[in-house]
């Protein structure tokens, strides 16, 4: 913390910057909707199926994304 | 907006956060068991005709016996059974052609192939609580048992669709019983993006990706329609949701919510009317979630779903709502009987 006074002492407890808060409510947020996820993923708006490179012709692109996705 | 629903809206990425660590992990881990990958199962006679039915491991599966008239109806089709629903299918005298398993976890999975190594009853309690297999609430090793000896009795029958992210000791249980293994990845990401996950693993071993859908019941669902190539495609026990009456610590995420919310978790729970059936069923953040998922790929899928759970929150654009009877009587014109 930047000290805009000069005091003679020092004090003990740790000052959170407001920003490591949002940092760790983050951080716990992220930890706790983790375990209320699913067990595999799901990636909006890409198609059911993807076959790699060379293969675009081959996605399936029907139910969730576009016609080129 | 409800709590619940606010949850669900971050729960694509929160599975990410949880899953694509140890996915990843096993994919590498099972890289020497793979032989086959999951396309050839297109080439591989699996039941009569253009219909199939998915079945997952909902409460409604016991509730209107799905199972038993799926197996009295004599359907000739293409079964396709989530790893939840397998007990009950083979309980039920109905083998299915394929077996989805996608869960990363490293020891809950197998009980759904009977673990073989199961002595006592685990610590974790999950098994005593779910509300997909009732037999598992009573005498679990009894159950155990039971399903250990059903699974090396049929396993030779059954294929199984394993996502590469499945647990290491559920491929060797599948091994273990006769089961021949097609294999494929998870998609975990944009695969056009930078560093994409998915694009990873397609390098690493060739297989196709395909969009899971948050659970193994949708997962199974978008393997009959974009590896089988089925047309029509009947649900039984997809419910994504909690029947009435059901006591919230009786469902699948109550510690977790309980934790996060304290005295609030009542607050992430919604309750939604069938339009068709008049039940008041409810979700959780994460069925919730799954429910909106298969809305938005069945809604541009060129296969017919019809949703023959007769329960559950699974309704809107994209599904039709048919009873199991309906289904099999039109499946039933032009397919030879199902042994």
């Amino acid at each position: 913390m930047p000290e805009f006074l000069k005091g003679n002492y020092k004090v003990n407890a740790k000052i959170e910057d407001k920003a490591d808060t949002t940092d760790s409510t983050d951080e716990f947020e992220k930890k706790a909707l983790s375990r209320l996820g699913g067990s595999i993923c799901f990636v909006s708006k890409k198609s059911l199926m993807w076959q790699g490179d060379g293969e675009k012709d081959k996605a399936k692109t029907d139910g969730a994304g576009t016609k080129n996705s | 907006m409800e709590l619940g629903r606010r949850i669900a809206e971050s729960l694509e990425a929160a599975t990410f956060e949880r899953v694509a660590g140890v996915g990843l992990a096993n994919a590498e881990a099972n890289r020497p068991r793979i032989a086959r990958s999951v396309l050839e199962l297109a080439e591989t006679p699996l039941g009569a005709g253009d219909a199939a039915i998915v079945v997952g491991a909902g409460p409604s599966l016991y509730r209107r016996r799905s199972l038993d008239r799926l197996r009295e109806a004599g359907f000739a089709g293409t079964i396709v059974a989530a790893d939840g629903a397998l007990g009950a299918c083979l309980r039920a005298g109905v083998v299915p052609h394929v077996v989805v398993s996608v869960d990363p976890h490293p020891e809950r999975i197998v009980r759904w192939f009977g673990d073989p190594t199961l002595t006592a009853p685990r610590g974790d309690d999950y098994f005593r609580r779910q509300e997909m297999d009732p037999t598992h609430h009573g005498d679990e090793l009894a159950t155990n048992h039971a399903l250990v000896e059903l699974v090396n009795a049929y396993g030779p029958k059954i294929k199984v669709a394993a996502a590469t992210s499945a647990a290491p000791a559920v491929v060797e249980r599948c091994e273990q019983a006769g089961m021949d293994l097609y294999w494929w990845n998870p998609m975990y990401d944009d695969y056009d993006a930078p560093g994409s996950l998915s694009r990873r693993l397609w390098e690493m071993n060739g297989l196709p990706c395909l969009n899971g859908g948050g659970n193994v019941g949708t997962a199974a669902w978008v393997l009959t329609h974009a590896v089988l190539a089925k047309a029509r495609i009947g649900l039984i026990g997809i419910d994504l949701g909690y029947a009435p009456g059901t006591p919230y610590e009786k469902t699948q995420y109550y510690p977790e919510l309980v934790e996060i919310l304290g005295d609030r978790h009542c607050e992430a729970f919604i309750h939604t009317t069938h339009p068709e059936t008049g039940e008041t069923w409810f979700s959780d953040p994460a069925y919730h979630w799954f429910r909106e998922v298969f809305l938005e790929m069945a809604r541009g899928a060129e296969c017919r779903t019809v949703n023959c759970t007769e329960g559950g929150l699974l309704f809107g654009p994209g599904i039709t709502t048919a009873t199991l009877d309906s289904f099999l009587a039109e499946a039933a014109g032009g397919a030879t009987h199902h042994g």
